[in-house]
């Protein structure tokens, strides 16, 4: 359900602060449209550090594995990215919907290694913003539908106290994607 | 320069792998394009993204060849384990028991040490680590043995090959991950060539299929997740390579300088001709984009064997299966060989052998030198769908019946750490 309790200037803030720590850079440099890998200079250790630290600040499970990952488990190999390593315009049209209006155009033909380029302040803290969206109608403890927020970024059951749930990152990748091919029959 | 340096050659070697209890059975396995890789057994892997690995069969493992001997014994780490069995099959190849004067044989070992294990930090853990120390109760007899810590340690490794095998010279250990085998031997080459010793027994040995070894890769993400079954996992080269199969193993070679292989008439079975190392001086993880240090190591080992790229006939590469090396290393091969690079030909060990981290350079090397040796080319098994960005010949999956006189072998580590070794079919 869709949660009410962190607002999205807060997730920005909490997601610039994991940024600017795992990257140990200055928060004034990150911008919502800055890239990660062009504008910052993360490398690959860094993202694992960035959801490592929102994990922890909001008691969700980031994706392990890349949107086109599973597009390529769900709808079959090379349907993201083609033999020549190159993405699909079944993929860059997915994709468009996902990250409608951030960072730069995604279209057909990219090589995949500027894939990883895109991703921006912006497109994870939408990420985050769908994590925390996908909070469990009910405490899995006591049954109340009574939440409520704990140190500014938990979310937790004012009944009983105990953690909320959400579902993990990689489950609402292929939530979305499911959801994405029943309304537009990409694939 | 050359013409006055000492010549170095390689009068034994010895391997224990997941696909071959020594050398010859490792080489023939390979030959044949023999996966070692299964579903792990050594600890659980339940609910781990990756339940794969190269194991030994235990029992390839040699009896200890030093039962008795007071202590010894028990510093014995798995890792060692492997690497007395990778030895003692070099050592009497080399024939090197009938030295008689040990004094200027020396052991240059890559190692990493044993991972301590879960009980091992329980008990530690429940003695102390919460509260005060209880170093009446630890010290007690049965509840914790000081051993555990010496076989954490690699220089200790490298020492009791020393005492096994007698070597009273130069003792070295490297620490540099995936490169580690390959520098050891390397580092080797320079301490015979500057007559600091006569022989020296170089290799390496990794045994990191355990609960503490394992979790640090599954962590960075490093191995491969997604297979359709456990030995088409490692597929270096190959467009769906999506990580590295960790694997255990040793492997050893006898370096000796020529005149002293020759005054004894050991068996000579190759050259060493060359060693280049460098650093990319980049990051943690991540490869130089370019492959900086990948073209300075390759560069340097050409370099120091006097010889030009048109020389090389095979390059027996490092080819991890993760997407980032085997891209770099191609493009790192093509800045040097350019519109030649395509009739070399490239294979990686790994694709049947998995990564043995420390070990690999060192087996590699023995592979190495068995295919110059026998006209063979190893094959790069698991190769089916063409990579746009690698396009050399990997020698894909059949092993090729081919002269060739001279090979590079490269070892590549996490950080950056890069070695590339040369060998040539001996020549008098």
């Amino acid at each position: 359900m869709k949660q009410n309790l962190i607002p999205e200037q807060r997730v920005l803030s909490e997601v610039t602060k994991a940024i600017s720590e795992g990257i140990d850079i200055n928060p004034v440099r990150v911008k919502p449209e800055s890239s990660l890998i062009k504008d910052l200079g993360a490398e690959s250790l860094d993202f694992l550090d960035i959801n490592y630290r929102l994990e922890q600040t909001f008691g969700i499970k980031m994706a392990r594995r890349s949107v086109l990952d599973h597009m390529e488990e769900l709808f079959g190999e090379e349907s993201a990215i083609d033999s020549d390593g190159k993405l699909t315009d079944k993929a860059a049209k997915v994709l468009a919907l996902r990250y409608d209006g951030s960072g730069e155009q995604i279209q057909a033909g990219m090589d995949m290694d500027e894939l990883p380029a895109m991703v921006t302040v912006s497109s994870i803290t939408e990420g985050v913003m769908n994590l925390l969206d996908s909070l469990a109608e009910k405490c899995v403890n006591c049954g109340a539908q009574n939440w409520s927020l704990k140190d500014e970024t938990r979310i937790n059951c004012a009944s009983c106290g105990e953690e909320a749930t959400f579902t993990s990152g990689d489950d609402l990748i292929q939530i979305w994607l499911n959801q994405i091919q029943e309304d537009k029959k990409i694939f | 320069m050359l013409r006055n340096r000492k010549r170095v050659v390689v009068t034994g070697y010895g391997m224990i792998t997941p696909i071959g209890k020594n050398s010859q059975e490792t080489f023939e396995n390979a030959k044949n394009g023999v996966s070692g890789i299964d579903l792990l057994s050594s600890f659980e892997t339940q609910g781990l993204p990756c339940r794969i690995g190269g194991q030994v069969d235990d029992s390839w493992l040699n009896a200890f060849p030093a039962q008795g001997l007071q202590g010894i014994e028990k510093c014995n780490s798995r890792g060692l384990k492997l690497m007395i069995s990778a030895v003692s099959e070099a050592v009497e190849s080399a024939r090197l028991n009938s030295i008689e004067n040990r004094d200027r044989i020396g052991v240059s070992l890559g190692y990493h040490g044993e991972n301590p294990s879960v009980e091992d930090m329980l008990t530690l853990y429940r003695y102390g680590g919460k509260d005060v120390w209880d170093i009446r109760g630890l010290t007690a007899n049965g509840v914790y043995s000081f051993f555990n810590f010496f076989r954490r340690k690699p220089d200790v490794a490298t020492s009791i090959l020393s005492i096994l095998f007698n070597c009273r010279g130069s003792n070295i250990t490297t620490v540099s991950a995936c490169a580690a085998g390959a520098q050891a031997i390397g580092e080797a080459l320079g301490i015979i060539r500057e007559g600091r010793a006569d022989v020296m027994i170089a290799g390496g040995c990794e045994s990191n299929l355990n609960f503490s070894g394992f979790i640090g890769f599954v962590l960075i993400r490093a191995l491969s997740e997604r297979y359709s079954s456990p030995e088409k996992a490692s597929r270096p080269f190959d467009r769906k390579r999506n990580g590295f199969v960790m694997s255990e193993g040793a492997g050893s070679l006898v370096l000796e300088s020529l005149d002293h292989a020759l005054e004894r008439k050991a068996p000579i079975l190759a050259e060493v001709l060359g060693y280049g190392s460098s650093a990319d001086a980049f990051r943690i993880t991540d490869i130089h984009p370019k492959g900086d240090g990948a073209v300075f190591a390759m560069q340097g080992a050409l370099a120091d064997a006097g010889l030009a790229p048109g020389d090389i006939d095979y390059i027996n590469a490092h080819g991890t299966s993760t997407v980032q090396n085997d891209q770099i290393e191609t493009l790192a091969i093509k800045r040097i060989w350019g519109e030649r690079a395509k009739e070399i030909s490239v294979s990686s060990n790994k694709s049947m052998i998995g990564h043995t981290i420390a070990a690999a350079g060192a087996i590699e090397a023995g592979l190495t030198i068995m295919g110059l040796n026998t006209s063979v080319l190893l094959p790069t098994i698991n190769y089916e769908f063409a990579d746009p960005k690698c396009d050399l010949d990997y020698v894909p999956n059949l092993a090729r019946e081919q002269v060739h006189e001279i090979a590079l072998s490269n070892s590549f580590g996490f950080g950056g750490q890069n070695a590339c070794l040369c060998f040539g079919k001996f020549r008098q």
